[in-house]
């Protein structure tokens, strides 16, 4: 019988909110993408909270925000704890795109949902795939083969084929089917009849995709009019996502046109994105590996573009037009909303909007048309205390401390007293489960926090902090002390160690203003302040979005016909749209769930496997139509050694069946092959194929067939009694195969 | 074209072992080092590993022995590294011979492969008749040349295959080849020891059943990496500590980087060395440096976490050196030069000014061909042979520190113990070292399920995999699991290896195949009354049944359920059925039926007498011929009592019941082709069945 699999979203359907599903497969559940948006808006985790602990692996498929943002929320607060599934260049670039967030947080907010150390763990466990790399699971997975494959909207970005039982689940969202500079287009379109497809309706409504050369014309004709006469040009973008097309368009149009304006990449993480990329060559398009292979010419050796990672460095840079691309695309942190607030006032400042952006942000609001001519800006601002503040703020902390460590002894001898005799973990002070450390150190409260290393736990029962004092119980022989030649031998992996302490942090690099930021504990504040941001600056959007547009995803879920088809995140109207559109056309089944609605895609396949004797397989006489071959076979069922069934010869003359005619008749082909048989062929009225004089040729039933999805084709042959007639009807089934 | 012809020639064959025949062929590294080049078929589909050339010959004798297979043939070329005995014959075979498959390579090995093949043309100096290929071909050859990623799982014709890291060379790999379910790996060179940059070969996950290994190293074991190391370290430093000069003669690719690698670390942690100058002289191995700089994910742990914070690949302590002219030899100092073997070139001149001189040495840093001036002095003879033909006593400190990263015994034989397959093909290693390697894992294997083989070049191991056809019945063919002797009638549908079997209005569901129903509408001019043409078809056709058609309200004949006639108007008849050749040929019969109605009226009637005759004398005429066809088959053939026919052939005597077409005979095989044979003569005189669908 078939796969049972449910899927249940758990954020953005029905809207363009984040992205993060649930999808189970015969009781092994996957979290596929774990998105969160720039407000950081804990609602949303919601429904992700509610079985963050019933999840057995997580799959990821685009390094941004909206698909992996929540990771380390999850990870550090919602009991997350399954092993991640992502491409290389997703687990980097999504690291850094997290980095990037934190740190445009930490600047100008208390942001508490997690911390740099949470993203490290977060990311520090995830398994690492390549593309078409089948991964076989192992425990309750068993059985279950995960493959990410090429989606073509961002660096490793990825759609996954979930396999079991040769039943193909599909999850494909932010595909895109044409090549870009940086990127294949995906390969969907490779797969055919899976028995779920999960798919995003996000630009089902979306159609009149400019071509791509004229886009890009038009992109630097707008940013070069703006340099010209004098103004600068803002992108905001993302952290490491769709910015390395942007960043290849500016720098090949730069070198071709010998423009001397400089561009800028300021994120708090760019030079390490870059450096990154430039080691993800194999992941990326055709054209950028031959080139590299051919001239050893790494397309992400940037000229034109510098890479600034502090906002000091761009106001020292000479004055002039200049084009800057900064993170966040959404305004809502980063250096491009400072940016935006110091350069909205100037009419000959350009923001260039490439993609659409997060609902409810600023780059949405001004997104809309008409654009607004002002609008309201919270500005915020880490500054260090000085003077009287920051006097008072020591003296604050003086005031907690001494606070706590009154309440801490209060308690230490309330709990002194509890837990006399009652259990006395001091003989094992190194080895006290999780449960009871958090007790001890809340036991000795935060007075000594500041003093405590990571991981020292005070035995409890010592009244101050202090390190476990141990005997040194040493044992003696006739041969003097018992060592544990062990200890002695000088192992082969300090030579490698020693070696890699001197690179340093094994976390991952960070650039040294972030480093710096990371370590800057000195007390500080954050302060807002409103402002009313004239907008009079040009405002332009253009789509780099990088996703197929409405009508390639119609033929896209066309070619790749589901059984049954699921569709995610879309507004309301896009969603019903494509759910109408692929129920006439394309498959009966199609089902867009509400938040936490499961819906059953289990298969109602029917399927048993049997052995195709030598026998059998002798008399049959395949025919070859495309990649395969089909044969007609009739056989009695038996029985192997193994207790296998297995399908012999018939004994008798099999009963005669009835033909059928397999192949796939396009109409236009047809014509040209009748025409390159000298018979006269031409269009009549109503898709009808007028040949010769008399007869008439067309497809009947259900229209709007494409690649045969919903029925075997009809086709009518009409026509007098003439010598055409059978002609043409030769010719037709000289079209066909029949069994 | 290739896979029918093979197919074919499997058919033809008697069945005579169990299973399909799968045969693997060196064409090169057969009990040999070098051309590299391994043939395999199995089921139709044919596989090539690796294209090399051996660098002891030069023109075509370098060539493995391609003209023992078809190129043409071959669907997928694997090359598993960049090294020259195993993948420099390619432009050769891209170019210059039938071969239209396709070809795959990691990205690094391709990006390298350029380079070096471009290198080696150049230096290369052979007449032009005997060059197997130039720039341009290796210009072309990229093109052809597809890449595939580690772990990526590819499918070509039904031959699905991967790769895994092998260790040996930046981008080496094994790969694995699955057809039908029998897999094949196929090692290349490989290392099962992690250095300074690479991982160690993987070990597959799935065991193979036939693995084609390299035995290069034979039964020798190596020294420990770090006992190694710090050989080489401590010759250097004690040797430019006492202002001697280092000579380090090294194939450009490859091992050469893990040296520098070695060396720059060694130099970084050692700061009173920093004032002595390395040199590093290889303009191949510079323009490589980029491809390193890039392929970093290919590498190991260690080298991406020094990643994190610069390109471990950009080295601060070592500078390149073009030329000889370029270099200023006053004092102590380290060289890296090509080649290797100290033929000519850089090394070579260095070499020659620096032998005599005690101070000096030398580290040969790998495994050195036979009659190269680096394998001579290993021996440290007293003098040698300079370049202008003088002799030159050998002062010099010579040292062999090898650091080839090919698997030695302890390596392959945990490889082996670890991966059990069946059958172990051994290649790429000198014959004697490679019977000793076979003798040693023999007791290593001593249950007798290993087979472990050795075959020279052009000798086909053949070997027979059971292979079992499995077909997935699915859809309606399969809402009820059947028992023993139901029948099981459907499409069959081959893709690749897969089978599925289905009803033949889902094919449409279950496959990219569609079905369809040609409908087809006649027009016959026809002038008279409807009801002769019905009074006629009844005559001739079992069913006729009436009707009236309910738009139009005109009269319609339905013939054995398949053709509908319709009177369209006065003038005209139409008939209107669905494709298939039953109904076509019934619709014939009816066309010329009504067209003899229209044109020769009165014959019909006579047509009409004879067949209310024909109906009595059908039955006698059938007769007959069964009787008539019998005698012709078997000869002797009565009517016996009780109205059986009694047959006797060679003494043995059948008894046919001609109604229920039962046999009786003692003799079994009479038995048999009476029965059939009568069979086939009743279905060719009986009428033709119309009610089959």
């Amino acid at each position: 019988m078939g796969t049972s699999v449910q899927v249940t979203p758990l954020c953005g359907v029905y809207n363009e909110n984040p992205l993060s599903y649930l999808v189970s497969i015969d009781g092994f559940n996957f979290l596929i993408d774990c998105g969160w948006n720039d407000l950081f808006d804990t609602s949303l985790l919601e429904p992700l909270s509610r079985v963050a602990s019933t999840i057995d692996a997580v799959l990821l498929s685009h390094p941004d925000t909206l698909h992996i943002g929540a990771l380390p929320y999850a990870m550090k607060q919602l009991g997350l704890s399954a092993p991640v599934y992502a491409t290389e260049p997703v687990h980097r670039l999504g690291l850094l795109t997290m980095y990037d967030q934190f740190l445009s947080r930490k600047q100008v907010s208390d942001f508490d949902l997690f911390t740099l150390d949470d993203i490290d763990s977060a990311f520090q466990n995830v398994i690492r795939l390549t593309y078409s790399q089948n991964y076989h699971l192992s425990g309750k997975g068993e059985g279950i083969v995960i493959a990410p494959h090429v989606a073509g909207h961002m660096l490793g970005g990825s759609i996954w084929r979930i396999t079991k039982d040769g039943e193909d689940v599909i999850y494909a969202v932010d595909y895109n089917h044409r090549k870009e500079r940086h990127l294949n287009g995906t390969v969907l379109q490779s797969f055919v009849r899976p028995a779920v497809l999960i798919t995003d309706a996000y630009h089902a409504l979306y159609t009149n995709q400019t071509a791509r050369q004229q886009r890009d014309k038009e992109f630097l004709d707008t940013i070069s009019k703006h340099l010209e006469v004098g103004g600068n040009v803002l992108l905001p973008v993302d952290t490491a996502g769709r910015v390395l097309e942007l960043l290849l368009i500016l720098e090949q149009h730069w070198s071709q046109r010998g423009f001397s304006f400089p561009i800028y990449f300021l994120t708090y993480v760019s030079s390490s994105t870059i450096d990154y990329v430039k080691s993800f060559l194999e992941w990326m398009s055709d054209s950028i590996s031959k080139s590299f292979e051919t001239s050893r010419d790494n397309a992400f050796l940037l000229r034109h573009v510098t890479l600034l990672i502090n906002k000091t460095d761009l106001d020292n840079a000479p004055p002039g037009p200049k084009v800057v691309l900064a993170s966040m695309a959404s305004l809502e942190a980063g250096f491009a909303r400072e940016i935006f607030v110091e350069w909205a006032n100037d009419p000959r400042n350009l923001v260039l909007f490439t993609e659409t952006g997060q609902f409810g942000t600023l780059a949405r609001m001004l997104q809309s048309a008409p654009p607004p001519k002002f609008v309201k800006v919270t500005m915020s601002k880490r500054v260090p205390l000085a003077g009287e503040e920051l006097i008072a703020y020591e003296e604050e902390q003086n005031r907690l401390k001494r606070e706590e460590a009154l309440r801490a002894s209060l308690v230490k001898e309330e709990e002194t007293k509890a837990s006399h005799g009652s259990d006395d973990n001091s003989s094992e002070p190194m080895i006290i489960d999780t449960k009871t450390t958090h007790d001890v150190i809340g036991s000795h409260g935060p007075a000594y926090k500041d003093i405590l290393i990571d991981g020292f736990v005070p035995p409890s029962s010592s009244v101050a902090p202090m390190f476990p004092y141990y005997d040194n119980t040493s044992e003696w022989d006739d041969f003097g002390e018992i060592i544990n030649p062990d200890d002695y031998v000088i192992k082969d992996e300090d030579m490698d160690r020693g070696a890699m302490h001197n690179g340093g942090d094994v976390d991952g690099r960070l650039d040294e203003a972030t480093a710096s930021l990371m370590l800057d504990t000195r007390p500080s504040k954050v302060m807002s302040n409103e402002l009313i941001v004239t907008v009079s600056c040009s405002l332009v959007k253009m789509d780099y979005e990088g996703r197929s547009d409405g009508r390639s995803i119609k033929s896209m879920i066309a070619h790749v016909s589901p059984l049954k088809l699921v569709l995610v995140h879309a507004i309301a109207e896009a969603t019903e749209h494509l759910k109408q559109h692929c129920l006439n056309n394309i498959c009966p089944h199609v089902y867009a769930p509400q938040i936490e609605e499961t819906v059953d895609v289990t298969s109602d396949l029917c399927a048993y496997k049997v052995q195709l004797s030598e026998k059998l397989m002798s008399n049959v006489i395949f025919k070859k139509l495309g990649d395969s071959e089909v044969a007609w076979v009739d056989s009695e069922v038996g029985k192997t050694e193994r207790d296998m069934r297995s399908l012999l010869p018939m004994p008798g003359a099999a009963s005669p069946h009835k033909p059928v005619l397999v192949g796939d008749l396009k109409i236009a082909d047809f014509k040209q092959f009748l025409s390159s048989k000298g018979v006269q062929v031409e269009f009549a009225g109503g898709g009808a194929l007028r040949c010769g004089e008399y007869v008439t040729l067309r497809k009947v039933g259900p229209t709007g067939q494409k690649g045969g999805a919903s029925g075997p084709q009809q086709i009518l042959i009409e026509g007098p009694l003439c010598e055409d007639y059978y002609k043409i009807r030769d010719y037709l089934y000289s079209q066909f195969y029949l069994l | 074209m290739a896979s029918s012809s093979t197919s074919l020639k499997r058919r033809e064959q008697p069945i005579s072992r169990d299973g399909d025949q799968l045969i693997v062929t060196p064409l090169g590294a057969g009990s040999e080092v070098g051309r590299s080049c391994v043939y395999m078929s199995f089921r139709g589909k044919n596989i090539l590993f690796d294209c090399g050339i051996h660098p002891a010959y030069s023109g075509m004798a370098a060539l493995p022995y391609f003209d023992e297979i078809d190129p043409s043939s071959i669907d997928v070329l694997l090359i598993t590294h960049f090294h020259i005995d195993h993948a420099a014959s390619l432009p050769y075979f891209l170019e210059k011979t039938t071969f239209n498959g396709r070809v795959f390579m990691t990205h690094a090995t391709k990006a390298i492969y350029k380079l070096l093949l471009t290198d080696y043309v150049k230096v290369s100096k052979v007449s032009v008749e005997d060059m197997l290929f130039d720039e341009q071909d290796i210009n072309k050859s990229m093109d052809k040349i597809e890449v595939i990623d580690f772990h990526q799982t590819v499918e070509v014709n039904g031959i699905k295959f991967w790769c895994y890291t092998a260790g040996h060379v930046l981008g080496a790999a094994m790969f694995m080849v699955d057809i039908a379910g029998v897999r094949i790996l196929y090692t290349g060179d490989y290392s099962r020891e992690e250095d300074r940059h690479l991982r160690a070969a993987e070990l597959p996950q799935f065991s193979p059943d036939i693995c084609i290994i390299e035995s290069t190293s034979g039964v020798q074991l190596h020294q420990s990496r770090h006992i190694r190391e710090k050989r080489f370290t401590d010759v250097i430093h004690s040797t430019v500590a006492q202002g001697g000069r280092v000579l380090i003669p090294a194939f450009a690719l490859g091992r050469a980087q893990e040296l520098l690698l070695i060396l720059d670390e060694y130099w970084a942690n050692h700061p009173d060395l920093h004032n002595i100058p390395i040199y590093y002289a290889s303009p191949l191995a510079k323009k490589c440096m980029a491809v390193y700089q890039t392929y970093i994910l290919s590498m190991n742990d260690r080298i991406r976490n020094q990643f994190a914070n610069s390109n471990p690949f950009v080295f601060k302590h070592i500078s390149p050196l073009n030329s000889i002219d370029d270099f200023n030899d006053v004092g102590p100092s380290v060289v890296m030069a090509t080649p290797g073997g100290l033929q000519s070139g850089l090394s070579r001149q260095l070499f020659d000014s620096w032998c005599s001189d005690k101070k000096n040495a030398c580290i040969i840093p790998g495994y050195m061909v036979e009659g190269t001036l680096a394998k001579t002095i290993i021996n440290e003879p007293k003098e040698v042979t300079l370049m202008n033909g003088l002799t030159a006593p050998l002062n010099m400190q010579v040292h062999y520190i090898s650091f080839s990263a090919h698997a030695d015994y302890a390596q392959t034989s945990t490889f082996l113990k670890e991966l059990m397959p069946p059958n172990i093909i051994l290649v790429h290693g000198e014959a004697n070292e490679m019977m000793r390697l076979k003798q040693k894992l023999l007791t290593e294997f001593p249950d007798g399920n290993t087979k472990i083989m050795t075959p020279k070049n052009c000798e086909s191991v053949e070997m027979y995999f059971n292979s079992e056809k499995l077909a997935k019945t699915i859809g309606r063919l399969a809402e009820k699991t059947p028992d023993v002797g139901d029948t099981v009638s459907g499409i069959l549908v081959k893709k690749g290896f897969t089978y599925q079997i289905m009803a033949p209005d889902e094919l449409h569901v279950f496959s990219q195949l569609s079905t369809a129903t040609v409908t087809q509408r006649i027009t016959i001019p026809f002038v008279g009354a409807f009801g002769v043409i019905k009074h006629r078809l009844e005559k001739i056709f079992e069913s006729v049944e009436f009707s009236t058609d309910e738009e139009s309200g005109l009269p319609a004949l339905k013939v054995h359920e398949r053709v509908t006639v319709k009177q369209e108007s006065e003038k005209h008849i139409s008939l209107q059925w669905s494709s298939d050749p039953i109904s076509d040929m019934v619709s014939d019969s009816i066309v010329a039926l009504i067209l003899n109605i229209s044109r020769e009226v009165p014959k019909i009637v006579m047509e009409e007498e004879d067949a209310v005759k024909s109906e009595e004398e059908n039955g006698k005429k059938v007769e007959k011929v069964i009787y008539a066809l019998l005698v012709s088959l078997f000869g002797d053939v009565k009517l016996g009592e009780n109205g059986k026919l009694v047959i006797r052939v060679d003494g043995n005597v059948a008894q046919l019941d001609k109604e229920s077409g039962e046999v009786e005979s003692e003799h079994s095989g009479l038995k048999e082709r009476v029965r059939v044979a009568f069979e086939r003569i009743q279905s060719a005189v009986k009428p033709i069945p119309l009610s089959a669908s």
